[in-house]
């Protein structure tokens, strides 16, 4: 039987964070923050703090303004955001505390915008009378939060792909993976492991391409539960010129003939994006009032070409305004002449899969293993029927991956103190790991990693499966996940590099056989799921979650009742066709 | 697909570009102290290697034809 020494490099430690973002970050400076004498290692596949998705994003804190009450933020949230399906003790929770984590984000060094008074400089969402307001971060938060960690003696790996948790008995106690330079195996032993790897955005829109779902599908595969796994099918209006978002094109929307079909799909005034601006898009195509264009002139969330948020009329931010001004500068060059002030838009299919199940101190179904920020967040169910953010409130991302991840390093901190000392692993489960792993290495012929992405894209972007569900449509597409699948096994790696695309591959497959599985069950419309074969909320049937989890290699699927009779807000019985009103 | 273009001659071999990169696109020369466009492939002209250049040595040129996956 092999040792784990003779499989690669052991390191060992109290915390293992996978992931080197701003959820993976803020997790590892509250586990020290909280026990200082603990070890904590941060495992990244490029570098942390750069890596991730906040560093290329809105820099938007959602949170509670003076004016705003956690009954009122629960209230509107159950009623127009998560649509029932939250765990709205949790969410109860959130709203009551993730004020803390401004407080918290300062502390460590992130820029948060201030008004004179020295308190946020917040905004309210245009148009909208939401329960919450809008702060900026400077997008250089990480870099200040990898330079706290620092300080209070993280440790960490750089450059590292994380592929399989390893286990001893059915606790998780640690990973393994490789370097992704030289290909080097390495073995992490941890008394506590903190998954913190994103969310599933399959590669399709460029600044959201690090979310690869290898963390979901190394807990998928390590037994965890997955709740939510449906509401992976986020996308955002995009310029098809440059296939760069225009921010709130979603409202400004006019077809071929001119109408305007914003206000006949997203009637009344939405608190952000839904999932009808996809469909009403797409309907328009199928009708023949085709092209869709945006009124950019009538926009809010602009002035000229520049967008709101990235100027400094809102929020002096450096680094924010320096990203998004290089960006959009050269996105404009793409953009026809001939679109100024009427851009033709499309859909740009983002995903935010979250789906790893915790409970409300972010424990997943696996002793040992904590998932915070975007992994859980639908998950976590307190968010209800969205995807992972922007999900339906822009800026929830942020606080979600600060608040998620302190309530985990709270949860592994105890958890440790109950273990004991010591970790192993179970030796020839790590083995096995390791042979799987470096497979695609050896194969001289076969599918690049590249290809097989290339399949799952084209399994999920089209609006007609994953946004404008049927029955029909998507068992066409879980089909094409499914020979995806067939051929994983002849997946084909040239370097280590290319053997991290490979697993990502894997992952990719896994996340969409889920996402359309759970799709194919839930029989209703809700919030961000649309069904053209089921367009009424069915509060009668699916007022339930949907659990997926990994059964000797088969995904078994049932449902759950949420605990209404506990929770303080409840639908009105039976169907409503509120989602789909304009039919 | 993206070009990135790197000038050697001003580059400072500072390595801010190789971490900046959050897809691994950059690896590094150890022996040269250089960084190298090792999968160009990869690029989501994200621009922070070219932000974070102290001396303005690299440039990401987008190919935004190449993005080209449907909504249909």
């Amino acid at each position: 039987m092999a040792d784990l020494e003779s499989l690669g490099e052991v390191a060992r430690t109290d915390v293992l964070v996978i992931g080197g973002g701003i959820a993976g970050l803020s997790a590892a400076i509250s586990v020290k923050e909280k026990n200082p004498r603990l070890e904590v290692l941060v495992v990244e596949k490029a570098t942390a703090g750069w890596a991730g998705k906040a560093a290329r994003g809105g820099g938007i804190l959602a949170f509670l303004t003076p004016d705003d009450s956690p009954e009122d933020f629960v209230r509107y949230h159950v009623e127009h955001i998560g649509c029932y399906l939250e765990d709205q003790e949790l969410l109860m929770e959130y709203a009551c505390t993730c004020n803390q984590v401004l407080e918290l984000l300062d502390s460590w060094g992130a820029r948060i915008a201030r008004d004179r008074r020295g308190y946020w400089k917040y905004v309210k969402t245009p148009g909208a009378e939401v329960p919450w307001g809008l702060a900026g971060v400077d997008l250089d938060m990480c870099v200040h939060l990898r330079r706290r960690a620092s300080e209070l003696g993280c440790r960490f790996m750089d450059k590292t792909a994380i592929v399989e948790l390893l286990k001893s008995g059915d606790r998780v106690t640690g990973a393994i993976g490789f370097d992704v330079r030289d290909g080097s195996c390495r073995l992490v032993l941890a008394r506590a492991t903190i998954l913190a790897t994103g969310s599933q955005n399959y590669r399709v829109m460029p600044m959201w391409s690090c979310g690869r779902g290898d963390g979901i599908a190394a807990a998928y595969r390590a037994g965890a539960c997955m709740r939510n796994a449906e509401f992976g099918s986020f996308v955002n209006m995009i310029h098809v010129a440059s296939r760069e978002v225009i921010f709130g094109a979603e409202d400004h929307m006019f077809n071929a003939r001119g109408e305007d079909i914003s206000s006949r799909y997203r009637p009344g005034i939405q608190p952000d994006i839904c999932a009808m601006s996809a469909v009403g898009w797409y309907l328009e195509h199928v009708e023949g009032r085709a092209p869709v264009r945006v009124k950019a002139e009538e926009n809010v969330l602009q002035i000229g070409s520049e967008v709101l948020f990235s100027t400094d009329l809102v929020w002096k931010r450096p680094a924010a305004i320096a990203f998004w001004s290089r960006l959009w500068e050269k996105a404009r060059r793409a953009e026809r002449e001939s679109d100024h002030g009427m851009p033709e838009i499309m859909p740009g299919f983002i995903g935010e899969q979250s789906p790893v199940m915790v409970d409300h101190g972010m424990a997943t179904t696996v002793p040992g293993l904590f998932a915070v920020g975007d992994v859980s967040y639908s998950g976590s169910a307190w968010t209800g029927a969205v995807p992972s953010p922007p999900g339906r409130i822009r800026g929830s991302g942020l606080m979600n991956a600060v608040w998620s991840a302190c309530r985990g390093a709270a949860s592994a901190v105890e958890y440790i103190s109950g273990e004991g000392p010591g970790a192993g692993a179970d030796a020839s489960l790590a083995a096995e790991s390791k042979e799987r792993i470096y497979r695609p290495l050896g194969r001289e012929r076969g599918v690049s990693a590249l290809e097989m992405v290339r399949r799952v894209q084209q399994a999920v972007t089209p609006v007609r499966y994953s946004n404008w569900k049927r029955e029909d449509r998507m068992r066409e597409a879980l089909g094409m996940v499914l020979e995806a699948k067939e051929v994983l096994s002849s997946l084909k790696g040239e370097d280590p590099h290319d053997l991290a695309r490979c697993n990502e591959a894997r992952s990719m497959v896994l996340c969409a056989e889920m996402f359309y599985r759970a799709s194919l069950l839930r029989k209703e419309s809700r919030g961000w799921f649309l069904r053209e074969d089921y367009p009424d909320t069915d509060n009668s049937n699916w007022l339930k979650w949907i659990i997926l989890q990994d059964r000797e290699g088969e995904m078994a699927l049932w449902t759950e009742d949420i605990p209404l009779e506990r929770y303080p807000y409840r639908p009105p019985p039976g169907r409503s066709a509120t989602t789909l009103a304009w039919r | 697909m993206n070009r990135i273009e790197i000038d050697f001659q001003s580059c400072e071999g500072c390595r801010r570009c190789v971490k900046a990169c959050f897809v691994n696109v950059l690896s590094w020369d150890r022996e040269a102290c250089r960084p190298v466009v090792a999968h160009v492939e990869d690029c989501v002209h994200c621009n922070l290697c070219e932000l974070s250049c102290p001396s303005g040595s690299i440039e990401v040129m987008p190919d935004f034809a190449s993005l080209d996956w449907t909504a249909f």
